[in-house]
């Protein structure tokens, strides 16, 4: 298993670089903790409310893998400096190869968060809506918010699911409908035909309304109906698909995401945003991407695998203890914790664990990102301490 | 430097003395991409994309950065030995410093973590720059890099009735955007000694929504006194309160002009005005993405609101942390323009050729001929300068001011470009 710790080993600095080289550049020491690893754990460093383990932003606790780790080394010899580093150019090529598409299909972004404000600007308007579920991740609705564009909020069924019938009916003469599979916060997720269905109905209903599918946990999936919509998104200029690197493929810190869609729809994003977005992309970033799509599927399976086995094991403990989670097809769970989640949420804290921030309307709802293991058998004792719920009961 | 730069590499445990992660960081042509990208529209992606994509991947044939920036479009790759000379682009030559890389190998174990999740996330930066600047956190807003500060702006502070008032020429970021915007645009031509027309700018003034100073001012490396830019921002809002002024201080750190102050405590002390900072020139953190903007609160407010989240990533907030964290080497790089920099204009006055004052690290000189013509010729011995500036591409060239070592070579190529036609039948 490649720890933390194992990271500084695995770019080259011995465990003498380790101490001097960063420990003194994070400025405290034992900041390193905040992923956790065993060998630590070994030490007694447990976590504590000011070191906890981190399971807020669903982000992957293993990093991004060895080969990720051993071209950002490369970056330290003649590579780093190779031709065409400080451009986007290697990695839209990568990215174009990997989906079958040309570089005339994808933009890049600093992480889909500029994606995801670009399609915004882009599509909607002050007499074109921003459609999306409440709650869903805001960054759009922030976004048309603040542009004084209008946002059409549409309730999540009873499950969790998105509602599609009441999400079509929304979107007439909508600018841009925020299409988020698997849903976050939710994590629940809609099978392949029937988004295909729901695309097609919109355009049905309203020609002209944009769609921009964010598959950002995608690669968690592990529903048998589970495909891309690129191929949609590569013929339809209506249709466009966000990606990002901060999820599965473990980059959040490098700031990195794309998307892809017909060359007018890509044509359109990079007009708004400054022609390439290169302006804005960190050329590191740009360098660790390019080695994580050219390492193939390997990786991004192995981390599936890994994350379905921490799922199960996290939700079979909520459920057996009469909290039923919503299906989850992504690196993190929503589940009815039956109180107050700010209250839950500062006393795991207190413990040692951070989940996530409120997700109104739910407000004894709880997200919780997948961890390692090893890190949520720790925090499900943290969890049945809050609640009391520490054994499991046949109510469930 | 180089002598660092190998006990770096011993650190890391990396064999070659190939400065790579620092090349990466400096990212030196940056600032030539960029423009290239702007002046070209969307279209400029695609093309950058594939050329770029095969010297970065091919690995054999392409492999010399070309594929960044316009007029070097066909030229084959320079002969085994010779290394092209890249002063097209203002970065520093050197990169950042072993402070800087070490920081950033200290974030590797959190490239997993959002930037907020990692230590120290962005509020220790943002807190970090207010102290630099003696100041408070509020009055801080980062950017990746100074163009989202600039992008912020426009977007905060202008519109179809609120003009963007700007040189001719300069930094081409706002105006593009201004474009692109439909925001009118006024922009005035610099005066006779190539500085700011602040004259000028401030009969047109009244009701822009944005003023863009770059001081000292890309292309042309000028820059006005402390007294001279507090007057004029005080006539401005004399006639129009409300109109914001951007003082772009990018290449403040290479300023020998002794009349030059920063405007940080003018905007401190003023209602509607800011100043934007880089980590892309001095620095030499091009290929990291940090700028930050100051100003009071209620000037900070509106580019706080359409900032965008999470913009600088976990290698940035080391990065730029360490870099501030050790003015020395920022003083080392000032030291080490500033020779340069002098050697490289007294060439150029020898060939008769005058240059602006420069207080930046690049020059802007009159070489009695079309740049393009200028750039060709230096191209063809693997030196390449800086792309057109209008209204002055007929007779300016922006030179951009390398190590010594290659500036050396440089002059030597100027002095063959630049030699009088009369005499080159007799030359060698």
């Amino acid at each position: 298993m490649l720890t933390r710790r194992r990271f500084v080993q695995s770019v080259g600095i011995g465990a003498a670089g380790l101490t001097g080289a960063w420990i003194g550049a994070r400025g405290r020491e034992g900041g390193f903790l905040s992923g956790l690893d065993a060998q630590l754990f070994a030490q007694g460093l447990a976590p504590t409310a000011a070191n906890p383990i981190v399971l807020s932003s669903n982000e992957n606790p293993m990093g991004p893998g060895q080969k990720v780790l051993d071209a950002i080394k490369a970056a330290f010899g003649p590579n780093g400096a190779a031709p065409g580093r400080y451009s986007g150019g290697p990695l839209v090529e990568a990215l174009a190869k990997k989906h079958g598409v040309t570089a005339a299909n994808i933009a890049l972004g600093c992480g889909s968060t500029q994606i995801l404000r670009t399609a915004t600007h882009v599509f909607t308007a002050r007499n074109r809506a921003l459609v999306g579920t409440i709650p869903t991740y805001e960054e759009c609705a922030g976004y048309a918010d603040m542009m004084g564009h209008p946002v059409r909020p549409v309730q999540l069924d009873a499950n969790f699911q998105m509602d599609l019938n009441r999400l079509a009916d929304a979107s007439r003469g909508a600018g841009l409908v925020f299409y988020c599979n698997p849903s976050n916060p939710t994590a629940t997720y809609t099978p392949a035909r029937e988004s295909r269905d729901f695309f097609s109905r919109v355009h049905r209903i309203s020609p002209e309304t944009a769609i921009l599918v964010d598959e950002a946990y995608f690669d968690y999936v592990v529903h048998p109906d589970h495909e891309t919509h690129i191929p949609l998104a590569v013929e339809d200029p209506r249709i466009v698909v966000a990606r990002t690197f901060s999820k599965a493929f473990g980059l959040a810190g490098l700031r990195i995401g794309y998307v892809v869609g017909h060359p007018d729809a890509i044509q359109k994003m990079n007009a708004w945003e400054s022609a390439g977005n290169a302006s804005s992309l960190n050329m590191i970033a740009t360098f660790a991407a390019t080695a994580a799509v050219d390492q193939g599927d390997a990786f991004v399976q192995a981390e599936r695998a890994r994350n379905k086995a921490v799922r199960d094991f996290t939700m079979k403990w909520f459920s057996d203890r009469g909290m039923k989670p919503a299906e989850s097809q992504a690196n993190f769970m929503f589940v009815n914790i039956g109180r107050p989640v700010k209250e839950f949420r500062d006393a795991c804290l207190a413990k040692g664990v951070k989940v996530a921030r409120d997700f109104p309307p739910f407000l004894t709802h709880c997200r919780i990102s997948f961890g390692t293991m090893e890190e949520m058998q720790y925090a499900v004792k943290v969890f049945g301490e809050v609640t009391g719920k520490t054994v499991a009961t046949a109510a469930a | 430097m180089s002598v660092t730069r190998r006990g770096f590499f011993s650190i890391v445990g990396a064999n070659k003395d190939e400065p790579g992660l620092a090349a990466m960081i400096a990212a030196r042509g940056h600032e030539e991409l960029q423009a290239a990208e702007q002046a070209q529209g969307g279209a400029a992606q695609t093309g950058r994309a594939a050329g770029a994509g095969q010297a970065g991947r091919g690995g054999g044939q392409g492999g010399r950065g070309g594929a960044q920036g316009p007029g070097r479009g066909g030229r084959p790759a320079p002969p085994p030995g010779i290394d092209e000379i890249k002063i097209s682009s203002n970065e520093n030559p050197l990169g950042p410093g072993k402070h800087v890389l070490d920081a950033i190998v200290g974030k590797f174990p959190e490239v997993s973590r959002y930037p907020f999740n990692s230590a120290p996330n962005e509020t220790k930066l943002v807190e970090a720059l207010a102290a630099f600047n003696k100041t408070k956190p509020e009055n801080v807003v980062v950017g990746a890099g100074s163009q989202e500060i600039l992008k912020s702006a426009m977007r905060a502070f202008c519109s179809p009735y609120r003009p963007l008032v700007t040189a001719a020429p300069t930094f081409e970021n706002c105006t593009g955007l201004a474009r692109r915007m439909n925001v009118p645009l006024f922009e005035v031509k610099v005066d006779g000694q190539l500085k700011l027309d602040l004259e000028g700018m401030l009969t047109v003034a009244r009701g822009a929504g944005l003023i863009f100073l770059n001081n000292p001012n890309n292309p042309t490396a000028t820059v006005h006194g402390a007294k001279v830019v507090a007057d004029f921002v005080q006539r401005v809002h004399r006639i129009s309160p409300d109109t914001v002024i951007l003082i772009d201080e990018a290449y403040h750190d290479y300023v020998t002009e002794p009349t030059y102050e920063t405007a940080i405590p003018l905007a401190l002390a003023t209602p509607n005005v800011f100043v934007a900072r880089t980590f892309s020139k001095a620095y030499g953190m091009a290929g990291v993405r940090i700028g930050y903007a100051i100003g009071q609160t209620d000037t900070m407010k509106p580019l706080a609101r359409v900032k965008m989240p999470y913009n600088v990533s976990v290698f940035g907030i080391a990065a730029a942390l360490a870099a501030i964290g050790n003015p020395q080497h920022l003083a080392q790089e000032k030291a080490r323009n500033t020779e340069v920099r002098t050697m490289t204009v007294k060439v150029f006055e020898e060939l008769g050729c005058k240059a602006t004052a420069s207080n930046a690290n690049f020059i802007f000189v009159d070489v009695g001929r079309p740049a393009a013509d200028f750039r060709n010729a230096c191209g063809n011995s693997w030196v390449n300068v800086g792309r057109d500036f209008p209204p002055f591409e007929h007779t300016f060239a922006r030179i951009s001011i390398g190590t010594m070592a290659e500036m050396k070579r440089a002059t030597e190529v100027f002095r063959e470009v630049l030699r009088p036609t009369t005499q080159a039948g007799g030359g060698r």
